[in-house]
């Protein structure tokens, strides 16, 4: 190989365009002239100097806004976070508009401990509404969510298919609710996610009990040393119903 | 309705960053490339069901780089200049005498040398410098055979050497 056979296929070295043979080629020919060797050698620190200078434009949110509004949208919730990274989750989550949560939590019997972990939960929801948190196992088969927790916690939430009744199973993730491991399974009612949060907690049965937050709504109850929370901006009575079937009531 | 735009969505709007650099990098200035991303993402729509399956990336670019191309052409008399009108005129150099003095001067020489490449050399930098694409996709997006894309990408880089004080221009 000579010099000038040799000029484009420095580049294409660099580039990692060569197949062995070739690579091998330009590689001997490198080792026996000083000439190209001291230009591939430049090539090599001009793309290193091009890639550490970063000079990628990113464009500035108002042109996400302008794009959002050029298309008919159907995540048109409270949480317009019209970042490419939004869009990504919803590839993940298949069309997210509402996201119920289930966990069960201790510490949920004396009243202030409640309201303090409901707005825990609250905050949780709302973060998993954000890109790329909504589930750690995406899953519409609850026998692939279900296991999933295994070996991550020490309990086993329930994960009911409630498909029929129009609540899809999206998936689950794991949270650290008041401290304590929670089971955070996910399900899609139409265009609202619903959460419910599922975590051990010493105590007797109780009856849920819906609270609202900010056109949130928050259902707990106790069941089974389990502590449960669902919370969605669904209507309160589609959550009501959610908690009825999850508690198998 | 839904259905169509959603795939869309989900398949183009994860390219909206690249697509705007790209744009950015042509027109050079952020209005500009702003008008070609919405007008980019328009065309693909609309002509999103000629696009059967393959690199939804690469579509987009090519898109991208195309509208960007017009606008060029159309806009010759405002301060961006159109491809034809470069080829043959040297890019407009502006020598900077602190070459070197700090990373951040040195970061805009790189910046700007780029930037003063003809629109072809251009291109082929930021797909392949910026954007990461190998030479298939660069071909695809520019729509010319692979051994144009490196003997191009072989003259932008000399040229860049010679620009920022690397090395003597080698004939590619």
């Amino acid at each position: 190989m000579n010099c000038r056979e040799a000029g484009p296929l420095l580049h294409a070295r660099l580039d990692n365009e060569l197949d062995m043979a070739g690579s091998a080629n330009i590689d001997l020919h490198l080792a026996e002239c000083r000439a190209c060797a001291a230009q591939y050698a430049a090539l090599e620190s001009l793309h290193e100097e091009i890639v550490a200078a970063d000079l990628g434009y990113a464009p500035g949110t108002a042109l996400e806004r302008k794009l959002a509004a050029q298309f008919p949208q159907e995540h048109k919730s409270k949480f317009r976070f019209w970042s490419w990274n939004w869009l990504n989750a919803s590839v993940m989550a298949a069309a997210l508009a509402v996201a119920v949560l289930v966990v069960a939590i201790p510490m949920l019997r004396n009243g202030n401990g409640a309201d303090a972990v409901g707005a825990e939960i609250l905050d949780n929801h709302l973060r998993a509404l954000q890109p790329m948190h909504q589930v750690d196992v995406l899953s519409t088969d609850q026998h692939t969510v279900k296991p999933w927790f295994q070996g991550k916690i020490n309990f086993s939430p329930p994960v009911p298919d409630l498909t029929k009744e129009d609540f899809l199973l999206l998936g689950g993730r794991l949270e650290v609710i008041h401290r304590q491991p929670a089971a955070a399974i996910v399900y899609r009612r139409r265009q609202h996610i619903v959460s419910l949060y599922v975590s051990p907690s010493v105590g007797a049965d109780s009856k849920p009990e819906l609270r609202d937050s900010g056109g949130y709504h928050l259902l707990h109850w106790m069941q089974n040393n389990m502590s449960y929370w669902a919370v969605s901006d669904v209507d309160p009575s589609d959550l009501r119903t959610f908690g009825d079937l999850v508690r198998g009531k | 309705m839904d259905t169509k735009v959603r795939s869309f969505e989900l398949t183009m709007w994860p390219h909206m960053r690249a697509a705007y650099n790209l744009a950015r990098w042509l027109v050079r200035n952020d209005q500009d490339a702003e008008d070609i991303v919405q007008d980019s993402f328009l065309k693909a729509y609309k002509a999103q069901e000629s696009f059967r399956g393959g690199d939804s990336r690469v579509w987009m670019l090519s898109i991208v780089r195309n509208t960007a191309l017009d606008f060029l052409r159309r806009y010759k008399s405002r301060s961006v200049v159109s491809l034809e009108d470069q080829i043959h005129e040297p890019a407009d150099h502006t020598p900077n005498p602190e070459r070197g003095l700090l990373e951040s001067t040195r970061r805009k020489q790189v910046r700007e040398a780029i930037s003063h490449l003809e629109p072809e050399f251009r291109e082929v930098i930021v797909l392949r410098e910026i954007e990461g694409l190998s030479y298939k996709e660069i071909a695809s997006v520019l729509s010319i055979p692979m051994g144009t894309v490196m003997s191009r990408l072989s003259r932008a880089r000399n040229l860049l050497l010679v620009e920022l004080g690397g090395a003597k221009e080698v004939s590619a």
